[in-house]
């Protein structure tokens, strides 16, 4: 825990008196959030009360280093600082004050307390209220997983909540940008009517969205007298960190409570707003430098050797049309192109590098990030086990990842259809044979496929599994008895629940998982993983039962039946968050390029992967929303031409790419593949980008620049 | 396994370690999730605890400043609605005027860091402070049980040792501060702790200690628990092949302190973090 030496720019800040408001701005690396945290040191140390210092950032992977500064052993002795981002910070308050708030909100049970919903069971209901409009015809010109759908329609209500837009204007922002066909309009419409009556069911039924809880906050809370005495009096102090990846309800709230502080410091980063696509507002967030006592601008780069400084403004000039395009041969050290003909040739060459950097040049794993657009399960399994192959440790970072894929999920859930016959909701003979592949640890395929062909049946819905007596002796030698044994207690232990009063799911998957299968000799008891696995499978159960009891049971369904419809229709159990807050391993990160950037933990060597991937430039495929156009920057008034698309995604592009370079300590790897995962050619405007770059090399050295 | 640099140890933790340092390194040092139940009969040990949440929060609301009328009109359930009648007719009182609600404290301790949350701390700078932590266990436990419990020991040593800044910049004296149980159970008869030097001294070598032992443990190895009857209590009994269902819950004031009691985790904070 040794500390390094502050600049004199850093020491300023931190030894500034303990009154009035400061604003710091420049690009990433440069040591302002050192500062920050410096500062923050100090100010305990001066006698501040730490509880009444609030941290303020866009997302909680931010404040990591002011997380780590109050957990060091030798902090003085006192409070702590309170770290939150304003959705922390809204449902905190919500808690405390609902009972004031609550009658004047358009509750229907105002008295009664409110259920906070998850993303996973906001898009239950979604889902609940919207189903019977797709029924309808609503969306049917539109070939996209229903699921999608219902994320965009909350990502609208998102989006208003926290631009400050009313969500019923949410159709009519979308109409008046649209320069397309006519019939995206009515889709437009039909995507306001599922929010006005998500919203509305929110209302009659007390539930909050994310949504619901910032507007909540921002239009009741913050203005009532009581709140913000309240708030005014807890913290005295501010650091406001990444306010150019937060949403201008934020940054409003901000700028009216600025005042009221006894010091505050916000920190700008120059050139990022990686989060615009979830409504972060740069160009709102400046405007807080106006109200600030004093300003100062940091500029020299910790992190970025000059190679890769150099390179970064060579590849911005590149991605900008009127820009002089022009390479310094000291920026052709700072990276590598590497191109394969193939996706996995191009898998297999960054494992082979990535292991030659760790086992011969001595480099920490955790000092290399390997970088895309987007994560598919595909590309992490080969990359990972690649990887491992070569000896080398790697993590994986990604939001969310689909629980129902992880085989762990799948055996529990096939245990549960065996076991709720009355649900009728059957499991195949390929279902329990892979089931039995996670429940008895050393059965192999051929064995666990004879005992789901011989011993499973589809028909005996009260006795799915036969017994192992019935199996001839030869047979029963063959797959052996001690898999018999383990088999016969899985069917002990089912037919017993299934003979006794059905539990709810999640108390029967953690009665199965402490009294069978993480029991000696059974898959689950030292596979931690597995163990993992079902922690968060049953907590998405349990949330979901306590969110929906209320509602569920005026229909007379089961909870747990209906849990597993809608995983079967990928509503439920399609993500779920990792574990936060982990202190990063030493080992080689895979994450998606924005995700690496909000780690915002610069490496030393970053490989870029598929370049040539349009990805790395052009939006997703969202027919029913638009980040731009539901931005605060846009004039509601105004058409989303194609040139507003091209410029917006090369300011992506250019955002993106500078992100990465600042946060890269040695040596970028361009990897790239002729022919893609999905088996076609793609060249996109990073790849265009590198090829002016590998140009303009040529040219250099050929002495023509 | 090393105990990492940044470790806070509280009155779970610690308490975890007496009862079996296995179950500590399983916890805390290795975090494993292991998602067996650890008492029976689990729905109704949930809602108990969700339940003790919600009465923990409306306390907060009310020390706070909203009026009771307006926060009981948010309990339906009858045990929370008994709860908060003896809370407004049976809290300990006088209780002095400044009020810090879950009110967090740590400090440095030899080479880590010791933290506490509190229910209550009422505090008359230069004069005297009263910790009160609201207990909504079913039954009162006996007084010798709560005397052992870490919880104890810890709370008024750490204000001691944390809370100088409530004091107007000097630590308060241990016989100015008296530490509270109150318990929905018998509401009339809450246990009092009163602080005394000779008990700050003691308390200092037991922390100190205890801590220096689950370091050993952590340069050796964490023993299973002696105490089998323990296990089971205690999710990781699978792992530990200790046991194979969980036993009917044994209930006392201890249980609601870990958070974690019925296996079943609340994380409200995770909420807003998914959402968008």
């Amino acid at each position: 825990m040794d500390r390094f030496a502050y600049t004199p720019v850093q020491e300023q800040i931190i030894a500034a008196p303990l009154a009035g408001s400061r604003y710091i701005s420049g690009p990433p690396g440069c040591g302002k959030t050192s500062a920050a945290v410096g500062r923050l040191r100090r100010m305990i140390e001066q006698g501040i009360t730490a509880e009444s210092i609030l941290i303020l950032t866009p997302q909680r992977s931010l404040a990591a280093p002011y997380a780590r500064e109050i957990s060091r052993p030798d902090l003085p002795a006192g409070g702590l600082p309170t770290i939150v981002t304003l959705g922390g910070l809204a449902q905190r308050t919500l808690q405390l004050f609902w009972p004031a708030v609550a009658g004047s909100s358009g509750f229907r049970h105002s008295e009664l307390p409110p259920t906070y919903l998850t993303l996973e069971t906001a898009q239950y209901y979604m889902a609940k209220v919207a189903a019977p409009l797709f029924e309808r015809g609503y969306f049917e010109q539109l070939v996209i997983d229903r699921n999608r759908l219902y994320s965009q329609i909350l990502d609208n209500l998102n989006k208003a909540a926290v631009v400050g837009f009313a969500h019923t204007d949410i159709s009519r922002r979308l109409k008046n940008a649209w320069i397309g066909k006519p019939e995206q309009t009515i889709h437009y419409e039909q995507a306001q009517e599922c929010a006005n009556l998500f919203r509305a069911y929110c209302l009659e039924h007390n539930l909050l969205d994310y949504s619901l809880q910032i507007e909540l906050f921002a239009q009741q809370l913050w203005p009532s007298h009581l709140v913000r005495q309240y708030l005014s009096n807890q913290y005295r102090h501010l650091i406001y960190d990444n306010l150019e990846e937060d949403v201008p309800v934020t940054q409003d709230i901000i700028r009216e409570w600025l005042p009221a502080f006894d010091s505050s410091l916000l920190i700008f980063d120059q050139g990022a707003g990686y989060r615009a696509f979830l409504g972060a507002d740069p160009a709102n967030g400046e405007t807080l430098r106006e109200l600030c006592d004093q300003t100062g601008e940091f500029s020299q780069s910790f992190v970025t050797e000059p190679a890769l400084q150099e390179l970064g403004n060579a590849f911005s000039n590149i991605l900008r049309p009127k820009a002089e395009k022009t390479v310094t041969p000291r920026a052709l050290t700072g990276y590598s192109f590497a191109p394969s003909r193939f996706y996995p040739e191009m898998i297999d060459w960054v494992a082979a590098e990535v292991a030659r950097l760790v086992h011969e040049e001595g480099v920490p794993p955790g000092e290399i990030a390997i970088v895309s657009p987007f994560l598919s399960d595909a590309l992490r399994h080969s990359l990972m086990h690649r990887l491992l192959g070569h000896g080398v440790t790697a993590r994986s970072h990604r939001p969310s990842r689909s629980l129902r894929d992880e085989p762990a999920a799948r055996c529990l859930l096939t245990l549960a259809r065996l076991a709720h016959p009355l649900w009728n909701l059957p499991a195949t003979p390929q279902d329990v044979r892979a089931a039995l592949l996670q429940i008895i640890g050393d059965i192999d395929l051929v064995r666990a496929d004879l005992i789901s062909a011989m011993l499973f049946s589809q028909r005996n819905k009260q006795a799915p599994l036969n017994s192992f007596d019935l199996v001839k002796p030869e047979m029963q030698e063959r797959i052996t008895f001690s898999i018999g044994e383990r088999f016969m207690r899985l069917r002990a232990w089912l037919m017993d629940y299934i003979e006794s009063e059905p539990a709810e799911l999640d108390v029967f998957l953690a009665r199965l998982f402490g009294e069978l299968l993480a029991q000696p000799g059974f898959g689950f008891h030292d596979n931690y993983e597995a163990a993992g696995v079902t922690a968060r499978l049953i907590e998405s159960v349990q949330k979901f039962r306590r969110v929906t009891e209320a509602t569920l049971q005026a229909t007379g369904r089961s909870i747990g039946q209906e849990y597993l419809m809608m995983v079967a229709d990928g509503v439920l159990a399609a993500q779920y968050l990792l574990p936060a807050d982990e202190p990063p391993p030493d080992a080689v990160l895979v994450a998606p390029a924005y995700s690496f950037l909000m780690i915002n933990q610069p490496v030393r060597f970053q490989f870029w992967l598929d370049v040539g991937s349009l990805g790395w430039w052009e939006r997703l495929y969202q027919p029913l929303t638009h980040p731009h156009v539901l931005s605060r920057r846009w004039q509601p008034d105004k058409a989303w031409t194609d040139v507003d698309d091209f410029s917006a995604n090369q300011e992506t592009l250019q955002r993106l790419t500078s992100g990465l370079i600042a946060r890269c300590r040695e040596h970028i790897y361009l990897c790239a593949a002729r022919v893609n995962e999905r088996g076609t050619e793609e060249k996109g405007p990073l790849l265009y980008g590198i090829q002016s770059l590998l140009r303009l090399a040529r040219e250099l050295e050929a002495g023509h620049v | 396994m090393q105990i990492p640099a940044n470790f806070a140890f509280s009155q779970n933790n610690l308490q975890d370690y007496v009862d079996c340092p296995r179950r500590f390194e399983l916890r805390y040092l290795k975090k494993l999730a292991w998602p067996a139940i650890r008492s029976e009969p689990i729905l109704a040990v949930e809602r108990h605890m969700l339940l003790g949440e919600r009465f923990h929060r409306m306390i907060q609301q009310h020390q706070s400043g909203l009026s009771a009328e307006l926060i009981a009109a948010t309990a339906s359930e009858p045990e929370l609605i008994d709860w908060w009648q003896a809370y407004l007719s049976a809290a300990p009182e006088p209780l002095p005027e400044r009020r810090l609600v879950e009110h967090t404290l740590s400090a440095p301790f030899g080479n880590y860091r010791l933290i506490a949350k509190y229910d209550l701390l009422a505090i008359a700078p230069g004069e005297r402070a009263v910790i009160v932590d609201w207990k909504t266990s079913l039954r009162k436990p006996k007084r010798t049980l709560l005397s052992r419990r870490i919880q104890t020991r810890l709370y008024p040593f750490l204000l001691v040792e944390a809370g100088k800044l409530l004091n107007n910049g000097t630590a308060f004296k241990p016989e100015q501060l008296e530490l509270i149980y109150w318990f929905t159970a018998e509401p009339q008869k809450p246990e009092r702790f009163p602080y005394s030097t000779d008990q700050l001294d003691q308390d200092r070598k037991f922390l100190h200690d205890l801590i220096a032992d689950v370091v050993n443990a952590s340069e050796t190895d964490f023993p299973l628990t002696g105490d089998e009857s323990m296990c089971r209590y205690c999710n990781y009994r699978s792992l530990c092949d200790r046991g194979v269902s969980a036993a009917e819950r044994e209930d006392d004031a201890a249980d609601e302190d870990n958070g974690e009691s019925s296996g079943f985790d609340l994380d409200f904070e995770q909420i807003s973090e998914i959402a968008f």
